[in-house]
């Protein structure tokens, strides 16, 4: 008699079937969790946010590799992404989508532009991505993300009315600002208006199609009003062509700037002699006297930081605490614990990944303060407390001076 | 919001801010003309809009970059090498990606030049990074006529525009093979008929088209800055220039530059600058509606 064998045909099949399905049904979230955590930066390595994307990349990847280094997250390897948004939104979009759908990240950092932001927080919501931004427009936070929006730079509101304060301390009768069309132009223009023109300052506004490869004509125009201070309002690029047509036209008011728009390069670019005297503001002035400032200058190895890095390296950090403190490596976990970690002023204090690891690892409540700040976010995801600084362009350099 | 804002100004102040924005937009279009001629004469002998201009001016940015800020040349010789790397760019981008596509439509043909240029500018990228950089020449302050003022820069380069319009006027309507050059783009099978060889003359328009890009690239840059993007964001007002003007009319190039460079500067009484951009367009949709072939025509 035949021996029936013990694998039937329908067996092997479903055996067959199984094996080949392994691999995609455990690494579909919800399926159990192995290999490596995705944690992506979108970062601008091209385009005006180019100044600050690298060291961005670079503060996530050296913060990942810190831990990696020391046993990694939940017992898993941190896997770190970087996408170039080139500045741009449709290109942001497509980066953001192949780091959601094709790579499976949990969390996308230090998101620059407002205009990339406002392109890829729907993507990150729909999908359960949490994003880490420096993206100001204030509309962001206005968008139904349902919690899977932080971040640490101030809004644009903010930023306005710190503009407003510098105008009235640098006693300013009339100012003059100019603004290439952004997310956040109006929102900038209001609050300047709104702290400053109940103090009897008379304003003027114009928004330059900032596309355009010269602002001459809008230039001529300021020139002609005479105003005592103005307000460069570009980025790098703009803030170049504008600042060469100001010295050619010999304008003696003050000039300020977001600092973001007035940096080395910039300097660089419209020549020291047009930069000398200008005013960069609303820059987020660094946690410089803190510990995490000091680990951040030792890990990447710079003896200054600017805003951005510092935000880059606590964007790395907090994603990290969050999963360990919720015990579940998904945008979820990060969303549903980063205020437990970042709010709680009662925690031990924590200024990096290690340390905070290995407290929430004895069971500790923590509370980061990061290199950037205290970062303690509102229900809407913005920050709470923001110290700004003013740098002023002197022997071409930029100094920091109290206004 | 106001555009170049001006409320309580009196007529003199009015009449001073015309004046100006007069001279700024012929300044900037003639400047606008010598990328749009090079646009124009491609057109003329091959007869699809060439798109990858735009690279080609940033090529010739950055070839007089590297003549006047790294060789030391000074911006006047370093405009000759701009010309020379945006004309050697062209035919060989041409040779490589567009010329095997010939038999295709105008519209195939455009489409391919977006991906050139977008090639062109990626490799700019690649090598110079994508922050600006400025050339190695004095900043000086304005000249004022009166109560109106103008950039040394800004004269020299209308000068060194209109010096490279003149000899381009000269060579096509006095040598033999600019002669030649004309008559393919007039009749290009009776131009074949007569022994002129068309693929020759298309190599050289390309040559001298992308050289003058090229030339508009620098131009640009040497008032203001210079990055891979440089000939991107000047590509909507060459294409309307050249547009307006006539497409395929080398003359036309000319006077549609200076009436584009006029309208856009001309619009800050009007509108608000953001709308800077749109202008162009409107230009090109009232040309193109009273006289469909553009103010002087279609051919050089």
């Amino acid at each position: 008699m035949q021996k029936r064998s013990l694998i039937t045909r329908r067996k092997a099949l479903l055996t067959g079937v199984g094996a080949i399905a392994a691999p995609f049904v455990i690494t579909t979230p919800g399926f159990g969790q192995t290999g490596p955590i995705k944690l992506a930066g979108l970062v601008s390595l091209t385009g005006s946010g180019s100044p600050f994307g690298p060291n961005s990349r670079m503060a996530h990847q050296a913060v990942v590799d810190q831990v990696n280094a020391a046993g990694g997250l939940l017992g898993r390897k941190i896997e770190y992404l970087a996408e170039d948004d080139q500045t741009n939104a449709e290109a942001g979009q497509r980066a953001a989508r192949k780091l959601i759908d094709v790579d499976k990240t949990q969390a996308i950092m230090s998101v620059w532009a407002s205009a990339v932001g406002t392109a890829v927080l729907p993507l990150c919501w729909e999908n359960k991505v949490v994003m880490l931004a420096i993206s100001a427009a204030d509309s962001l936070a206005l968008l139904p993300h349902q919690g899977y929006f932080v971040r640490t730079q101030p809004h644009t509101e903010l930023q306005g009315k710190e503009f407003g304060r510098v105008i009235l301390a640098m006693g300013a009768k009339s100012a003059y600002l100019i603004m290439p069309q952004t997310p956040f132009t109006e929102t900038v223009f209001n609050a300047i208006r709104t702290t400053v023109e109940p103090k009897g300052v008379k304003v003027q506004s114009v928004i330059i199609d900032g596309k355009k490869t010269s602002f001459k004509s809008e230039i001529d125009e300021m020139v002609r009003a005479n105003p005592e201070l103005f307000m460069m309002g570009g980025y790098q690029a703009e803030n170049i062509v504008m600042a060469k047509d100001l010295f050619r036209a010999n304008y003696k008011g003050k000039v300020i700037g977001f600092a973001y728009g007035m940096t080395p390069g910039f300097i660089d670019g419209a020549g020291k002699e047009a930069a000398e005297g200008m005013f960069a503001c609303a820059e987020p002035a660094p946690a410089g006297g803190s510990s995490a400032y000091a680990k951040l200058k030792a890990l990447v190895k710079k003896d200054a930081l600017d805003t951005y890095i510092c935000q880059a390296y606590d964007h790395a950090n907090l994603a990290i605490l969050a999963m360990a403190k919720g015990k579940e490596a998904t945008g979820t976990g990060i969303k549903d614990n980063i205020r437990k970690i970042a709010n709680n002023d009662a925690g031990v204090m924590v200024d990096n990944a290690l340390d905070g690891l290995k407290a929430i690892g004895e069971g500790k409540e923590i509370k980061y303060s990061g290199a950037s700040g205290p970062c303690k976010f509102s229900d809407t995801g913005n920050i709470i407390e923001v110290a700004f600084r003013t740098t002023q362009v002197k022997d071409g350099k930029l100094v920091e001076v109290k206004i | 919001m106001s555009g170049i804002c001006v409320s309580g100004c009196g007529s003199n102040t009015n009449l001073e801010k015309l004046l100006q924005l007069t001279l700024n937009g012929l300044m900037a279009g003639t400047v606008l003309a010598v990328p749009a001629i090079g646009l124009t004469m491609i057109y003329a002998v091959l007869r699809f809009v060439n798109f990858s201009i735009a690279g080609h001016m940033a090529v010739g940015a950055f070839a007089g970059y590297m003549l006047n800020a790294w060789a030391g040349l000074p911006a006047v010789v370093a405009v000759l090498g701009a010309f020379i790397a945006g004309a050697a760019v062209g035919i060989a981008s041409d040779h490589a990606a567009l010329r095997p596509l010939r038999g295709y439509s105008a519209l195939t043909l455009a489409i391919a030049s977006i991906a050139v240029n977008i090639m062109i500018e990626s490799t700019i990228r690649f090598f110079f990074g994508g922050s600006p950089r400025d050339y190695a020449i004095p900043l000086r302050r304005d000249w004022t006529l009166g109560f109106l003022h103008v950039g040394p820069q800004q004269v020299e380069n209308a000068i060194i525009a209109a010096i490279a319009m003149a000899i381009l006027f000269v060579f096509l309507t006095v040598t033999t093979t600019g002669k030649a050059m004309r008559a393919v783009a007039d009749n290009p099978m009776l131009a074949d008929s007569k022994g002129i060889d068309p693929d020759a003359m298309a190599r050289l328009a390309i040559g001298i088209g992308m050289g003058l890009a090229g030339i508009g690239g620098m131009l640009v840059g040497l008032d203001t800055s210079i990055d891979p993007l440089v000939g991107f964001r000047a590509i909507l007002s060459v294409f309307a220039a050249a547009v307006v003007g006539g497409l395929g009319s080398v003359p036309g190039a000319l006077v549609g530059g200076l009436a584009i460079g006029l309208s856009e500067e001309l619009s800050l009484l009007a509108l608000p600058a953001t709308y800077k951009s749109a202008v162009g367009f409107l230009a090109i949709l009232v040309v193109l509606t009273l006289r469909p072939r553009g103010l002087l025509g279609a051919r050089a």
